[in-house]
């Protein structure tokens, strides 16, 4: 009799400890299944199992629609992973059709907030909550030159405003290189829009694309960009529709092409290829007429899902801390090419190319200068149904010169009535 | 000027063969650039272009591909999704040509009431587009508690693939003589025995035919196959996007060039080897 | 020789035995035919239940979930006034007819071929039916990259001596439906080749003796009499080739991205974009539904038309 109580009461000891100590562990849905990007991805995993917490990699190949179909079926199923990627104004979107976690506590707990560009955190914030985090930060309004190009018609610097871009187009017409590579991707095209309003007015962008301004939009800056986008799409070889902008490189490098504007990762993809900045190319900022740094941003992040799991729930506040953390965002930017979301983090180190440094310290100074823009084309300035309404004016507009610049604001601005 | 007959002939015959191979190129051409470009380097392609000979053969790529490729975070190329696909695809294409030759049966030799309108709904089910059908079938799996399960996908498959099995295998069946079966029923044959002793003999043509059509479709299926699995279990097809579709990346060209052809190994040796039965199953009446 | 007594006993047992049987084969049977139904049944269930839920989402203003409340037919108005839609519809018949009569045709001209007993028609036939067997994207990447002036066929062709060469259909925004109905035929009419040369092989033999000993040249027999005769298969054809058409979706994704612009957005694309690239989904269906109701116009001729031709022809019919 005492001998099967005693059993008893250790039975149900033994029952309440396991299940009052949860076993921290965290799955993430992303698309970062190879490459450089797949690697970063289980660098953030080493480092989340070396905090204590197992490491589950959810990745997704394929477009981030077929991702985000997964996450949508996962959420109908009701299990979403416990932190999944996503990035700009959809974060708000998806955080109203599950419930997301609160990470305001951890945020403050490292003092997060005031490390990184108040408009990157405006995203990662619903109604005042941290549900998301940002990973890293890529430049979109870099700009690429052949060094073969260059030499040929004897240029030695980067063109900093428009008008002196102009001026080596021109040059670079007259030798017979084409001044402007461009693959012809649907993004690529809304791309090249906003760099060049984002170079010429900061502020009309910001109103016009952000906070999609009718009377900006309608406005003398967006005609003004549109002009300048039509000029530049005569340098552009008609030729180069459709495809990935990586399939022009070797033409590129070769001194075919004079200019190629694209973002920062760009850098990345010509090191894999054996290229050396200084040597076969030169990056910077491209043109701006504002006389202060403009930085146009990309930044992925991760979004918090509830998962009602005690184990993912331990897990999750693990891997926040890593993300918030210095060493991640060394060891990530390091291996995929970006810049670290921490203002606090030192680019002079040997493992950072020189792109990345002056896209650093761009940031900083745009920062400063409350010139920060987040890019319409890579989804960061407005949820997808908006994006894709302006890209299908702007990618018409690139690729059929009968459309006149006065024309496309008035289907530019229409279509933002629709979506408003 | 009147030829001789048999110049003339030779010249026909001539001018056949030479359009035949001008039409073999072209057939030819996309195959013979993946295989090229499956032995080049990224770096050389990256300095030269996607399209052209290589300048130093790459045996690396297959052995990457096929083993140490990097996805998801495990190196083991795309030879563990390749098994995934055969799990998913053989069953998928076994148990849906069988719903396909019992629906075929049922519907062309067992005629009832509305067979025909039933009929056609099923065949309208062929045009349904893959993307409309993508979120009902997340809803169906969640309440059939079968989300993210390989049964799950395989029911898909199953289920879609009904509206082509039923078609070919309809098609087919009516074409059997009515006496044979309506003279098996007045001997008291019933329709299990009808279907194992006197159709299931007459259907090796059509069941081939359909066996290839499917095994093709859900082998290269890949929307459905993305959304629908977890992780290890995914099938190649999934995996080969892991290897493009990416705007920051330098693309793999060459790893991707030599995973595209062994992924497409299977259905390619099933066409070469199952053409034969193929048009022999054509031929036997499919698709009168 | 069983000794009388021995039969005498079993008799009974084994008239048991057999009624135990047949009790058990009925069941058997029964239970094999009623899920032969079930099976139907649930077929049935699926095309007409996920058609009706497209339907009814499309009437409501789901975005990135479904949801239920009814709006009415405001998406349905909305795309049609969209460019997109109309260029995607467009798109859809020129690439459609172009599509389906050239792999028609060019199916029937190496069916043809393959039938005058040439060697090697093994190798001939394997090479003209792997396409099928590739990924549309694969095909897509492949073509995008072949077709392409810069890098691709101008640019080989020039290359190689003749400076004027110009194949830039695909950058071309009038043109570049006409490039994806080029990768298309590529894929798919080794596979109507196939189907014509089994009808070809299953005509009478008597059929071509007549037409030889008329006297006709090879040309007119084929066109008068053999390729008549073998009709049923090109409807067939027609109608597989037709619903390959109408799904198109990664081949137009991974050669042009719908692009130059939006130039050769098909009605799938269009689906797709909306449904889960904008979170549109209430869109999305209604796009959907759109082509499925445009479809049924086209096929609703055939069906009544095999209808009236199975009627007069199979002992089942």
């Amino acid at each position: 009799m005492l001998a099967s109580r005693t059993g008893a009461a250790a039975a149900v000891i033994a029952l309440i400890s396991v299940t009052a100590s949860a076993e921290p562990r965290v799955s993430v849905m992303s698309q970062w299944t190879a490459g450089a990007e797949g690697a970063a991805l289980n660098a953030f995993g080493d480092l989340v199992t070396k905090a204590g917490a197992k490491w589950e990699n959810n990745s997704v190949s394929g477009f981030t629609t077929d991702m985000m179909n997964k996450l949508r079926a996962d959420i109908i199923a009701g299990h979403p992973p416990a932190m999944s990627q996503l990035k700009g104004p959809e974060i708000k979107e998806w955080s109203a059709i599950a419930p997301t976690v609160n990470l305001n506590e951890i945020v403050a707990e490292v003092g997060y907030e005031k490390m990184i560009s108040p408009d990157l955190a405006k995203i990662h914030k619903v109604n005042g909550n941290w549900v998301a985090l940002p990973l890293q930060i890529y430049r979109v309004n870099t700009l690429f030159a052949s060094k073969k190009a260059m030499d040929k018609i004897g240029a030695t610097a980067l063109p900093k405003t428009w008008d002196e871009f102009n001026a080596m187009a021109k040059k670079f017409a007259d030798a017979g290189i084409t001044p402007v590579a461009h693959g012809g991707l649907p993004w690529a095209d809304t791309m090249d829009f906003e760099i060049v309003l984002a170079g010429m007015s900061p502020a009309a962008y910001k109103k016009a694309i952000m906070d999609l301004d009718d009377t900006a939009l309608r406005g003398p800056e967006v005609l003004a960009a549109l002009t300048e986008l039509r000029q530049m799409t005569k340098w552009m070889n008609p030729s180069n529709a459709g495809q990935h902008w990586s399939v022009f490189l070797p033409n590129l490098m070769k001194g075919e092409y004079g200019f190629l504007m694209m973002g920062g990762w760009a850098s990345g993809v010509l090191k894999r290829g054996q290229f050396e900045e200084g040597k076969d190319f030169l990056c910077g900022p491209t043109p701006n007429n504002s006389g202060k740094p403009v930085f146009d941003m990309n930044a992925d992040g991760l979004i918090f899902w509830d998962t009602k799991n005690a184990d993912y729930a331990a897990g999750q506040k693990i891997a926040a801390k890593v993300a918030m953390g210095q060493e991640f965002n060394r060891v990530f930017t390091q291996i995929n090419g970006s810049i670290p979301v921490r203002s606090d983090i030192d680019l002079s180190d040997a493992a950072y190319q020189p792109c990345q440094r002056d896209a650093g310290a761009n940031l900083a100074g745009a920062v400063a200068a409350n010139q920060v823009v987040m890019s319409l084309g890579h989804n960061m300035a407005q949820p997808n149904a908006a994006t894709a309404a302006l890209r299908d004016v702007l990618t018409e507009f690139v690729h059929n010169n009968t459309i006149t610049p006065a024309e496309a604001q008035q289907r530019l601005a229409d279509a933002a009535d629709t979506v408003r | 000027m009147v030829e001789s007959r048999s110049t003339g002939r030779a010249g026909g015959r001539f001018a056949l063969y030479a359009v035949l191979v001008a039409f073999a190129a072209f057939y030819l051409t996309p195959l013979v650039v993946v295989f090229l470009n499956s032995f080049r380097s990224l770096e050389e392609i990256t300095q030269t272009s996607v399209l052209g000979i290589p300048h130093a053969i790459r045996w690396e790529n297959w052995a990457q591909a096929w083993g140490s490729y990097c996805i998801g975070g495990i190196c083991s190329g795309i030879s563990p999704y390749m098994w995934n696909s055969v799990a998913i695809a053989v069953p998928a294409t076994l148990l849906s040509t069988l719903v396909g030759a019992l629906n075929g049966y049922l519907l062309s030799l067992w005629r009832f009431k509305g067979s025909q309108i039933a009929f056609g709904v099923i065949t309208f089910g062929v045009f349904l587009p893959a993307q409309m059908k993508l979120v009902p079938w997340a809803i169906t799996l969640r309440a059939l508690d079968l989300s993210d399960t390989v049964t799950g996908l395989t029911l898909i498959h199953i289920v879609q693939g009904m509206s082509f099995t039923t078609l070919f295998c309809r098609n087919y069946y009516v074409n059997v003589p009515a006496d044979l079966i309506n003279s098996a029923k007045v001997d008291g044959a019933g329709f299990l025995q009808i279907f194992r002793r006197i159709v299931l003999p007459l259907s090796p043509p059509i069941l081939i035919v359909t066996v290839i059509w499917q095994f093709t479709n859900i082998w290269n299926e890949y929307l459905y196959g993305i959304t629908f699995s977890e992780g290890s279990h995914r099938p190649v097809t999934a995996a080969l996007m892991a290897f493009s579709a990416n705007i920051a990346q330098a693309r793999e060209y060459g790893i991707e060039s030599a995973a595209v052809l062994l992924a497409a190994l299977p259905t390619i040796l099933v066409y070469l080897f199952g053409g034969k039965y193929f048009l022999r199953g054509l031929t036997a009446g499919a698709v009168k | 020789m069983r000794s009388p007594s021995v039969s005498a006993r079993q008799g009974p047992v084994l008239s048991r035995q057999r009624s135990q049987r047949r009790v058990w084969a009925k069941w058997v049977e029964t239970f094999a035919k009623g899920g032969a139904y079930i099976i139907l049944a649930a077929g049935i269930l699926y095309v007409v239940g996920f058609t009706l839920w497209t339907m009814w989402i499309s009437l409501t203003d789901s975005t990135l979930l479904p949801n239920y409340a009814f709006v009415g037919f405001k998406h349905y108005s909305r795309l049609l006034q969209s460019r997109v839609w109309q260029v995607a519809y467009i798109n859809l018949f020129v690439y459609g007819v172009a599509f389906v009569s050239i792999s028609c045709g060019i199916g029937m001209l190496l069916a043809v071929l393959i039938d005058q007993r040439i060697r090697a028609e093994n190798l001939f036939r394997t090479i003209f039916l792997y396409p099928m067997a590739l990924s549309f994207v694969v095909t897509g990447t492949v073509w995008g990259w072949i077709l392409n002036p810069t890098i691709g066929a101008e640019h080989f062709v020039r290359g190689l001596g003749w400076m004027e060469f110009r194949f830039d259909w695909i950058v071309d925004r009038n043109m570049a439906i006409y490039t994806i109905s080029i990768a298309a035929v590529w894929q798919a009419s080794g596979f109507a080749m196939a189907l014509f040369l089994a009808g070809l092989r299953s005509l009478d033999a008597d059929l071509y003796n007549a037409a030889q000993i008329d006297g006709a040249s090879p040309l007119r027999m084929y066109v008068r009499i053999l390729i008549p005769a073998i009709w049923p298969i090109v409807a067939s054809v027609l109608v597989i080739l037709l619903q390959l058409a109408l799904k198109t979706y990664d081949l137009v994704q991974a050669m042009t991205a719908g692009g130059p612009g939006i130039a050769t957005m098909l009605p799938t694309n269009v689906v797709y974009d909306y449904m889960f690239q904008r979170g549109q989904m209430g869109e999305g269906s209604a796009a959907a539904v759109m082509l499925l109701m445009s479809l049924l116009i086209v096929i609703l001729p055939y069906v009544v038309l095999q209808q009236i031709r199975r009627r007069g022809q199979a002992p089942n019919g």
